[in-house]
């Protein structure tokens, strides 16, 4: 093997880094991490929300896992994946990779069982994310390390849905039938790092797995707190009581000024928009709609409720997504053209109506800048702000037949059928609060979940904003932004999503 | 007297029952499905519909209700259907943070609100007197929230004396004494006053009794007229309201749990609501409940101890 002097150099120099780095490592090894939420299930099959993915990722291996900071997908606990077909994935998974607490080695099987649990339930409880192994037939075990996910159509987000995501998370079987319940909470995984504790209404504590053979996590330990309060966070955010956050817009702000605290700004992947009863008088009427599209001034909204931070949205699907619709026709706020669909409609007097918002400022904000606009065309509309358990029952049954404007957020996935899946007809009642129904909708929806190619499911989805767009059922406004306030010593390790997290991968800065 | 026991075990009973009825009722006037609150918005409508027959939400509240009893009587709270965990160990996690927190906050109310009410009512009209007078409207007027966050402000933030959030290390006892100082101040500020107002009061009515005219003329020393003779008949109605107060205070540590973050009865409640989690909010305002009728039982004891009048 020949050496240049350009190698001799580069080692010198990486040698002299790595001495450098090395030396000036912080002393910190252990970080505090807040979320707003409480721990419930530590399952992936089962888990309650983000903060329970968030470190079931963390103790778990995917056969690939999705890459952090921009990274794309990776391999992890598979040594190769194959799509052999649009229905079969051949995998092979890397030997000697043990679970925690003396259960063994992963095989086959263990991603038989993770997977198929999630179509199949256990002890008679359907998981809650099914939907995200959908189209799963089986898994088949072909030896030891080697098996064969068999999908009874194609699924186009098979990979970042189902196997990059908490849903491809693999689990020792023999743990779960062991420790039953108890495994919710005291979780085996086989990933950088394990749960060492775990108490209700406080926290979990992330302590490397000392018998993970791969890079390292960043930190020996990581406390995940639960701390509902955001002014509160903000506090131990300036102290030292907590060390990384996602924050409020409005909360982060003054913690911009500090130079030992790090703010950042990210697109986000959620929807926010306000949307149409199209089964309501007087919101049966798409002139109505279209009124009342025009006349909102939708950055304004945004420059209340978010001080501007949040960019807008002008349909479904942001950027980051397959189906992003660069063209789509950006509403303009035009008075006078609102005050004619409504004289058209035969509502040239206005009309009272309501709109339902979540009790948050960001909405309620929001929600009082439509209530000026609206009221230039004759609407006199009236929030009903209710709080969260009452709000995401509000359009669901018959209770949503009553419903008329509401304001709504739903978190995103990096999928554009995941996105849209909400605006079926069959989600009449659940969660299609528009109430909007079209055929050729659900037709083309159904048609990108199989459709391999991103182009021409790009060109689905387009097809399908265009659409909503005709609905006029819809007004975007925007794909919210992820604020995070961290320690400068820190690096976070944040998913796509933004509000995905790899806690093993936060590393000093 | 085993008359008088069984009147207050009954009464006891039916306090019990009346609010776990009334908050039978309640659960069912609220709006919100628990389903969608706690799957999420990915749960099939099966699976919706199998949650909430899960938690026996699609039977009549009459039959929620006896269900409930009965577990009750067989020592069940029921099971938390979203984690599997049983309640009673859900609120048994965190009932020792919110009894450590309100007994600290009812002893610093006591050890600093009798002590400045008898020193006012001995110096009745002075500038302290006036002074505490002020102080102690102060302290009750303002939210106990409020004082929470300036603590921390000032204490956490600026001073950087002591933590901001939490309730310590579970192995470390000083660890969690030193994040129980900011939670206790603030839980215990507003009780200070209001007792302080509330013994001054008595105290100035009991020192003009002729008893203690008479204790005086005998030459009996200031300090045993007060302690032994003044102030034991003077805490008869404090305590009263002291039974009433540990309930104030439960129902107070919810916002100081939050501001905190400090684990405890009231944040479980609170989230319970939110998230419609209906078996832990039954289970939890059930203990909250007998705790406050416990106390009151005990008050009803002291009572009797205090003043031979009622045994």
């Amino acid at each position: 093997m020949n050496h240049t002097r350009r190698d001799l150099l580069g080692a010198v120099a990486a040698t002299a880094l790595w001495t450098t780095s090395s030396r000036a490592a912080p002393a910190k090894t252990a970080i505090s991490v807040r979320v707003d939420r409480d721990f419930e299930v530590l399952d992936p099959a089962f888990r309650s929300g983000l903060q329970d993915g968030n470190i079931v990722r963390a103790i778990t291996q995917r056969l690939i896992g999705t890459g952090y900071n921009g990274a794309g997908l990776t391999l992890d606990a598979a040594e190769r994946v194959t799509q052999t077909s649009p229905t079969t994935i051949e995998f092979v998974l890397k030997p000697d990779q043990m679970f925690s607490d003396d259960f063994g080695e992963m095989t086959a099987d263990d991603v038989k069982f993770s997977y198929e649990r999630f179509i199949l339930g256990q002890n008679g409880k359907e998981s809650p994310y099914k939907g995200e192994w959908a189209n799963l037939k089986s898994v088949d075990v072909t030896g030891k390390y080697t098996g064969t996910i068999i999908m009874e159509r194609p699924r186009a987000g098979l990979f970042t849905i189902a196997l990059g995501d908490v849903a491809g998370c693999i689990l020792s079987r023999r743990a779960v039938t062991e420790r039953g319940a108890e495994h919710s909470t005291r979780p085996v995984g086989s990933g950088p790092m394990m749960v060492t504790s775990f108490e209700k209404q406080r926290q979990i504590v992330l302590r490397r797995n000392p018998a993970w053979t791969g890079t390292p996590a960043g930190f020996e330990q990581v406390t995940v707190r639960y701390v509902p309060d955001p002014r509160t966070t903000e506090l131990g955010l300036r102290g030292t009581d907590i060390d990384f956050s996602a924050l409020p817009p409005q909360i982060a702000e003054p913690l911009r000024k500090l130079p030992a605290l790090i703010v950042k700004d990210q697109p986000g992947i959620a929807n926010v928009w306000l949307g149409m009863n199209v089964e309501k008088p007087p919101f049966d009427d798409v002139r109505v709609r279209q009124a009342i599209q025009l006349a909102l001034d939708v950055d304004q909204m945004l420059l209340a409720g978010y001080n501007g931070l949040a960019p807008r949205a002008h349909a479904l699907i942001m950027p980051q997504v397959v189906g992003y619709w660069p063209d789509a026709p950006v509403a303009k706020r035009d008075v006078g053209a609102a005050r004619k669909l409504m004289a058209d409609a035969g509502h040239a007097a206005g009309f009272q109506a309501r709109i339902t918002v979540q009790s948050q400022p960001v909405y309620q904000t929001m929600a009082l800048v439509a209530r000026a606009q609206l009221a230039e065309i004759g609407i006199t509309i009236e929030v009903d702000a209710q709080d969260g358990g009452s709000f995401f029952s509000a359009g669901k049954g018959d209770t949503g037949k009553t419903l008329e404007l509401f304001m709504i957020r739903f978190n995103g996935k990096l999928d554009p059928n995941f996105l849209a899946q909400w605006f079926t007809t069959a989600q009449i009642g659940t969660w299609n609060w528009q109430r909007w129904s079209e055929p050729k909708f659900d037709a083309l929806l159904d048609q990108a979940s199989t459709e391999l190619d991103d182009a021409k499911r790009t060109a689905l989805m387009i097809q399908a904003q265009q659409l909503m767009k005709d609905s006029a059922a819809f007004v975007w406004l925007t794909y919210d932004v992820s604020v995070f306030a961290y320690h400068s010593w820190l690096t976070p390790a944040l998913l796509p999503t933004g509000i995905d997290w790899a806690l093993d991968r936060f590393a000093p800065a | 007297m085993i008359r008088l026991i069984a009147v207050r075990i009954g009464t006891t009973l039916g306090v019990v029952f009346g609010a776990m009825a009334l908050l039978f009722l309640l659960t069912v006037l609220v709006p919100g499905d628990p389903a969608s609150t706690l799957l999420g918005p990915e749960a099939s409508p099966e699976a919706a519909r199998r949650f909430v027959i899960e938690m026996g939400l699609d039977q009549p509240v009459p039959v929620r209700f006896a269900r409930f009893v009965a577990h009750l009587a067989a020592g069940d709270l029921g099971t938390d259907v979203l984690s599997g965990r049983s309640v009673a160990s859900v609120v048994a996690a965190v009932l020792p943070y919110t009894l450590v927190l309100t007994a600290a906050g009812m002893a610093l109310s006591i050890m600093l609100g009798v002590p400045l009410g008898v020193y006012a009512a001995l110096h009745p009209g002075s500038a302290a007197d006036h002074a505490l007078a002020g102080l102690s409207v102060a302290l009750i007027a303002i939210p106990n929230f409020v004082i929470a966050i300036l603590l921390l402000l000032v204490f956490s933030v600026w001073l950087d004396w002591l933590p901001v959030l939490g309730a310590g290390d579970a192995n470390d006892m000083a660890d969690q004494a030193r994040r129980l100082i900011l939670p206790t101040v603030a839980l215990a500020v507003g009780w200070i006053g209001f007792l302080a107002r509330l013994v001054r009061t008595a105290m100035l009515e009991v020192l003009a009794e002729p008893y203690i005219r008479t204790a005086r003329a005998y030459g009996l020393p200031q300090r045993t007229i007060v302690l032994k003779y003044a102030l034991k008949n003077a805490l008869i109605a404090p305590l009263a309201v002291l039974g009433l107060g540990v309930g104030r205070l439960l129902g107070g540590a919810v916002l100081i749990e939050i501001v905190f973050s400090r684990p405890g009865l009231g944040r479980l409640v609170l989230d319970a609501i939110n998230a419609r989690n209906y078996p832990v909010l039954q289970g939890a305002v059930l203990v909250v409940v007998v705790l406050f009728v416990l106390t009151n039982l005990v008050v009803d004891g002291l009572y009797a101890a205090i003043d031979p009048r009622l045994r």
